[in-house]
């Protein structure tokens, strides 16, 4: 019974032959459930049977997480307390068809592949550390009509850093190959004619991310007949056979975030009822979205500070405390007054709701909440929060940081640096011969090469980079444990890719290239002098002929004066 | 006394897929000596001869259930002076302040990650200024 900590084996095999004996255990386990909830569904409540019922699952909640089965244990944890409430709130004589129907969905969560969380986590954590690797790379994919050539599309996109691919088959097989790599960020073009068997396709696929990827329509037809029918079919967007990119890479970029499970949101939750509240908790926790619970209203001024939320989840009626009085409460500290209230509430009189509105809330969900909607509207409402502070954050135009955040940004950033002791840069970029655009194209093309830039920088960078828009055409970048040299190599290959995309303009097209400077961060004392260096830099760069990457002291050691 | 070093750990869970992976978690990824008991009934038998650095309990166990072998090994002369954790899959934060009450310096929940669960009986101990104080509570 005493094992020797030496004995050593494979863990991970042996982990992975556990788990296999623990699927079979389970799926046994499931399909007695699933015999009990039939048997209670036809002969009536039976107090021994729900017991077991109730025992089983709560088996599954405290194992399968274990196993690598996370979504099961959660799915069965929410079961065990569903019918348990039922049982204390005098409804136990009837098991509701939903309760039936959900231990019948759990045996679904099994089949699929188990999700080695942890794994998969590290593994992000390590190519993120990769230096110059992207953030959030998007797939796009392009499904063609017939006899059309899409090569160009894919490619012009592939230099914005999309991965692009035009994909061949029928409608069912392209939906198949989807399947299999929903592990990223993708967004579908698709011509006109094939939407309504795509969308079929996307509707009727089992794995939710399929059903709700989305689509962009591209389509000869620009009538609003067409444009109707597409919105009908639920395209996410439309545009023409040419497509203005720039805008359309905007779009891609939008939609993929949008819809990534990286939208992820900061959730107080003011609930006084422990069962609810942790309930709550797991659910918003597993789709994952931070949750900080406040039970005593008492601490919410505090917790709000601290935890800085995207939105606020309240309780109506907390034990002497109204949640409606609370939320005007919140509204007297002006750092709050954007801040998204939203009740969580039995109150169905649409009077009384409305008149709780016009206190300082923005919405009711209304209990009880299924765990699908509340995600679902938890997080639409972060993303919009986060929308809206971005609106006041950054620059218009392109959505990177403004001027002063940057700078700040810059400033942070050296501190971290003195901090832990690593390597970051800093890199002012400039675009080349930037008024000639302006002035034989017109502002309107200017604005589009600052678009494109920006986009560019968004994919080439990591999540962790820092993007600002320093001024008209400069922009200034923030790369943590990033060196002089990855930077030197980053920009490089950044300059290069951007030189190859062709804008046009007054039926004519043409090219823009760029120009960056690099400085250490923690060479400096304060950021300002970095971000000097990084512009000095700059300046070296233009007069040694632009179109490409100087880092800070390169002309020392090139030595030689530059004329 | 409860020695400085935690090496060894009785464990008591009733489930056998949860006992074989938490021995693979404690021996081969922890490093832990463990001896794995059933139930509370053979946790009694065995710890005289294990001495383990810690008690590890399931709270949900049919017959005697986590607390109550909690308190049978308290119970026992020469009462239990090493320090208990629980593991549960129902954690409510009132739960939490129960089983402390009872004396163990920690609950872990339920599903617990096979690769950490070493480390996180580790931090538990190492948050414990004095464990031999707690018993007393």
């Amino acid at each position: 019974m005493i094992k020797d900590s030496a004995a050593s084996g494979d863990v991970s095999s042996r982990l992975a032959d556990l788990r296999e004996r623990f699927a079979t255990r389970a799926a046994e386990d499931l399909q007695e459930l699933e015999r009990r909830a039939q048997v209670m569904r036809e002969q009536g409540f039976d107090q021994a049977v729900m017991e077991d019922v109730c025992a089983r699952l709560h088996r599954l909640a405290g194992s399968a997480g274990t196993f690598g089965f996370p979504e099961l244990g959660e799915a069965a944890r929410s079961l065990e307390k569903m019918l348990k409430a039922q049982a204390a709130s005098g409804q136990g004589p009837v098991v509701s068809t939903l309760a039936v129907e959900k231990i019948l969905a759990l045996r679904t969560m099994l089949e699929s592949p188990p999700m080695p969380v942890a794994e998969d986590e590290a593994m992000a954590e390590t190519t993120e550390r990769l230096e110059g690797s992207h953030g959030l790379r998007v797939a796009v994919r392009i499904v063609p009509a017939r006899n059309t050539d899409y090569e160009w599309l894919a490619g012009a996109l592939a230099a914005y850093g999309f991965d692009c691919r035009v994909m061949a088959g029928t409608d069912a097989e392209i939906i198949q190959t989807l399947a299999t790599e929903t592990g990223v960020a993708t967004v579908i073009l698709c011509a006109d004619g094939r939407i309504a068997g795509i969308m079929e396709q996307l509707d009727a696929s089992v794995q939710e991310p399929v059903r709700r990827m989305p689509l962009v329509c591209l389509s000869e037809d620009v009538s609003f007949d067409s444009r109707y029918q597409m919105a009908a079919l639920g395209a996410d967007g439309f545009f023409g056979r040419s497509p203005d990119l720039p805008e359309l890479a905007e779009r891609i970029e939008y939609l993929a975030l949008e819809r990534s499970s990286r939208v992820q949101g900061r959730v107080v939750l003011v609930e006084d009822d422990p069962e609810l509240a942790e309930h709550y908790f797991l659910v918003l926790r597993s789709a994952g979205i931070d949750v900080c619970w406040v039970r005593d209203p008492m601490r919410l001024m505090s917790e709000l500070s601290s935890f800085r939320p995207d939105i606020l989840l309240m309780d109506v009626q907390l034990g002497p405390y109204s949640g409606v009085t609370l939320a005007r409460m919140v509204r007297f500290d002006p750092q709050w007054l954007s801040l998204p209230i939203i009740y969580l509430s039995s109150e169905d009189n649409r009077d009384n709701q409305l008149e709780a509105l016009s206190r300082g809330a923005d919405e009711f969900l209304t209990k009880p909440v299924s765990d699908g909607y509340l995600v679902r509207a938890v997080r639409i409402r972060c993303f919009r929060a986060r929308q809206l502070f971005r609106l006041m954050n950054r620059d218009s135009l392109t959505g990177l940081l403004k001027h002063s955040l940057i700078k700040l940004e810059a400033e942070k950033e050296l501190a971290r640096c003195r901090r832990d002791g690593h390597p970051a840069s800093v890199v002012m970029v400039d675009l080349d011969h930037f008024k000639e655009i302006n002035d034989t194209y017109g502002h309107r093309y200017g604005d589009m090469v600052i678009k494109a830039l920006a986009n560019t920088l968004r994919n080439r960078l990591r999540e962790t980079d820092m993007i600002g828009r320093y001024g008209g055409e400069e922009f200034l970048v923030v790369l943590p444990h990033c060196d002089t040299e990855a930077a030197r190599r980053l920009f490089t290959d950044i300059a290069d890719a951007f030189s190859q995309l062709t804008f046009n303009g007054n039926n004519e097209s043409f090219g823009v290239t760029l120009s960056a400077g690099v400085a250490a961060i923690n060479n400096y004392v304060t950021g300002d002098d970095a971000v000097d260096a990084a512009d000095q830099a700059l300046y070296q760069r233009k007069r040694a002929g632009r179109n490409g990457v100087t880092v800070f002291g390169d002309d020392e050691r090139n030595s030689g004066p530059t004329v | 006394m409860a020695s400085e070093a935690l090496n060894r750990i009785l464990y008591v869970e009733d489930d056998p897929d949860i006992r074989a992976v938490a021995e693979l978690a404690l021996v081969d990824v922890g490093g832990f000596e463990t001896c794995l008991c059933e139930s509370g009934q053979q946790a009694l038998a065995q710890i005289d001869d294990f001495e383990p650095d810690l008690v590890l309990l399931d709270v949900m166990m049919p017959g005697m259930d986590g607390p109550q072998t909690l308190q049978a090994l308290r119970n026992r002369p020469e009462g239990l002076k090493v320090p208990a954790v629980f593991m549960t899959a129902r954690l409510q934060p009132s739960e939490v302040e129960e089983y402390r009450a009872m004396g163990a310096i920690g609950v872990i929940p339920k599903p617990f990650d096979p690769m950490t669960l070493g480390d996180q009986i580790r931090a538990l101990v190492n948050c414990q200024p004095d464990a031999n104080s707690l018993d007393l509570r």
